[in-house]
């Protein structure tokens, strides 16, 4: 998306609305809480948007994104730490080659979500960011509002972290 | 140069400067600390970037409304169809002298509520259609 549009709210909702979603999820463990996430981030873009000026929009969106999430989680006065729903199993069962291959696959990503959710928020955001959207050290210093050089610090003491607890 | 910790995921993230590149690369060939280390979190890096991508649920996305009618439009199309029933029905007792054509009293009701919902002057005539 060049930055001289100003696009639409559809097509936020439907460019990024995945990535949103999917944001939502690995940094709550539970679908329904990224579903109520990404609608409330869904609402804030259309009523941002009126106002929203062209610039860095991924910059902007993932602000409001993160923002949303912060002040959704502080309101549900819980940080999330749930353990990946049956749900995930599910949707992982059908596609592997085999039933046992399958089926580790699914425990890996249940253990490597665990790991996330295990990991101080700080750190939890920084990794997703970079590893989940797909941001660089610079957009995701620009959405947290801190220095590059405390991203490159969480995203790698998360890593290691997660290391830790999967060893 | 001293362990590169922090610099080591950035390595992998692509993240360093030419020269920064070329002293951790440097570093990693004489320390087997650190090789372990760039090892352990490339593979969690991979572990996460693999996990699986989910679908959006459904009804998360907007979709474009469905057209409908406001809903003054369709009670004056019901107490349109109503009373032109009505004068059918009647209309044919007339000239034919018989009983009137058997009619739902149930639906026709409604579109009569419907037209004195609308149009609240609206006056009833009566006319017999009791029972055959």
């Amino acid at each position: 998306m060049t930055d001289e549009t100003v696009p639409s709210w559809e097509e936020v909702a439907h460019r990024y609305g995945r990535t949103i979603y999917n944001f939502a999820y690995r940094l709550t463990g539970d679908r329904d809480d990224a579903y109520d996430l990404s609608q409330e981030v869904l609402l804030r873009v259309r009523k941002g948007l009126r106002s929203y000026r062209p610039g860095s929009f991924e910059g902007w969106l993932w602000r409001i994104t993160r923002n949303a999430f912060i002040d959704e989680t502080r309101r549900r006065k819980r940080r999330p730490t749930v353990p990946l729903p049956e749900a995930d199993r599910s949707a992982a069962m059908g596609t592997a080659p085999s039933a046992d291959e399958a089926l580790a696959a699914v425990r890996l990503d249940d253990e490597i979500q665990s790991a996330l959710l295990a990991l101080p928020y700080d750190f939890r955001e920084a990794v997703v960011l970079c590893d989940v959207v797909g941001l660089t050290y610079d957009e995701i210093a620009e959405t947290a509002g801190v220095p590059v050089g405390t991203v490159r610090s969480r995203i790698h003491r998360g890593r290691a972290m997660m290391r830790e607890r999967l060893a | 140069m001293t362990h590169p910790g922090d610099l080591l995921s950035a390595l992998l993230d692509g993240e360093l400067t030419a020269a920064e590149r070329r002293d951790v690369h440097t570093h990693l060939e004489s320390c087997a600390r650190c090789r372990d280390e760039y090892e352990a979190v490339r593979a969690t890096r991979d572990a996460v970037r693999e996990l699986p991508l989910l679908d959006l649920p459904p009804g998360l996305l907007p979709t474009p409304a469905p057209a409908r009618r406001p809903v003054l439009a369709r009670a004056w199309t019901w107490a349109a169809a109503g009373a032109a029933a009505a004068a059918l029905a009647i209309g044919i007792g007339l000239a034919t002298g018989s009983a009137p054509a058997p009619m739902d009293l149930d639906t026709f009701a409604e579109h009569h509520t419907a037209r004195v919902l609308v149009q609240p002057g609206f006056q009833t005539v009566r006319a017999d259609v009791g029972a055959p």
